[in-house]
């Protein structure tokens, strides 16, 4: 067999090696839609509290922070078991939104500190950045167009009221986050094998 | 014209497979070599060990939920070593 391997059939076998390797990435839709749905729940929570004039003093977010955080460190501990492969891309994408909730939460803790209010079309643009980052590396149009999606809405937010600027934070989680979320399980469950 | 002489520890179709599955991750265990390759358990030992001799690939052996896990990765004489290899086959193949 190894005697007949020609240089066409070496080099076949390398790309086909190669494109089969490059599919294998770490899941990572189960993260958009935990994230998309929690922070869509405490914007809703957020906007219901002051349309009724009840101060919630921040527990919906506080609440979706915690249940976020422990749900994905569950689920990353146990897919960290399963997972036969890890590549370049991979290690990008898990710094890149360690980096992203650091920074998140120094603005976020820095400006309740302060007494600013809360910069919710600077974390709308800041979250574009993983987002779209994210969908380059995997190659994943959706999360690509969820990422710029988050930078246009991000930015359209500083010149609405506070209504519209949670109206339209709902939009970007929803397409940004939980309808590319959607279509990456469907995906992974269907090609991922890492 | 001279061709360039092919690497024989690379032009082996499982060895070869298995380097180029390791060129394109950072590391990879047994059971992802064992499943992208469709090889038998005992003949990807077999090549594992000799890409490990030659010092093209390492490996790394632990466990993984108290089961042992093979975990290979290539080496920057093994990178190299592919790198020559794809530039000799372009050169038989004119491109």
């Amino acid at each position: 067999m190894d005697a007949n391997l020609t240089p066409e059939q070496s080099l076949k076998l390398i790309e086909s090696m190669i494109g089969q390797a490059k599919r294998s990435f770490h899941r990572m839709s189960f993260y958009f839609l935990l994230w998309g749905v929690l922070l869509t729940l405490a914007m809703v929570a957020q906007l219901f509290s002051a349309q009724f004039g009840i101060s919630d003093r921040g527990y919906g977010w506080g609440a979706a922070s915690i249940v976020g955080a422990v749900a994905s460190a569950i689920y990353g501990a146990r897919e960290g078991r399963r997972e036969q492969v890890e590549t370049m891309a991979d290690r990008v994408v898990m710094w890149l939104w360690i980096g992203f909730v650091i920074t998140l939460l120094a603005t976020g803790i820095g400006a309740g500190v302060a007494g600013y209010s809360t910069p919710v079309g600077s974390i709308m643009i800041l979250t574009g950045l993983p987002t779209f980052v994210t969908g380059q590396l995997i190659r994943f149009k959706p999360l690509i167009l969820g990422g710029v999606l988050f930078w246009v809405l991000g930015t359209v937010s500083f010149f609405v009221d506070p209504l519209w600027m949670g109206i339209l934070h709902i939009v970007s989680m929803v397409f940004g986050y939980i309808i590319p979320g959607s279509i990456l399980k469907q995906q992974e469950n269907g090609l991922r094998t890492a | 014209m001279a061709f360039a002489p092919l690497d024989q520890v690379l032009h082996n179709q499982l060895r070869l497979a298995i380097m180029s599955l390791l060129v394109a991750v950072e590391e990879g265990d047994f059971n992802f070599l064992l499943e992208k390759t469709g090889a038998t358990r005992g003949n990807l030992s077999v090549q594992i060990s000799k890409l490990k001799e030659v010092g093209y690939i390492e490996v790394k052996k632990a466990f993984k939920e108290n089961y042992p896990n093979t975990v290979c990765s290539i080496t920057p004489k093994g990178l190299s070593a592919f790198e020559h290899y794809v530039q000799a086959i372009k050169g038989y193949l004119g491109q």
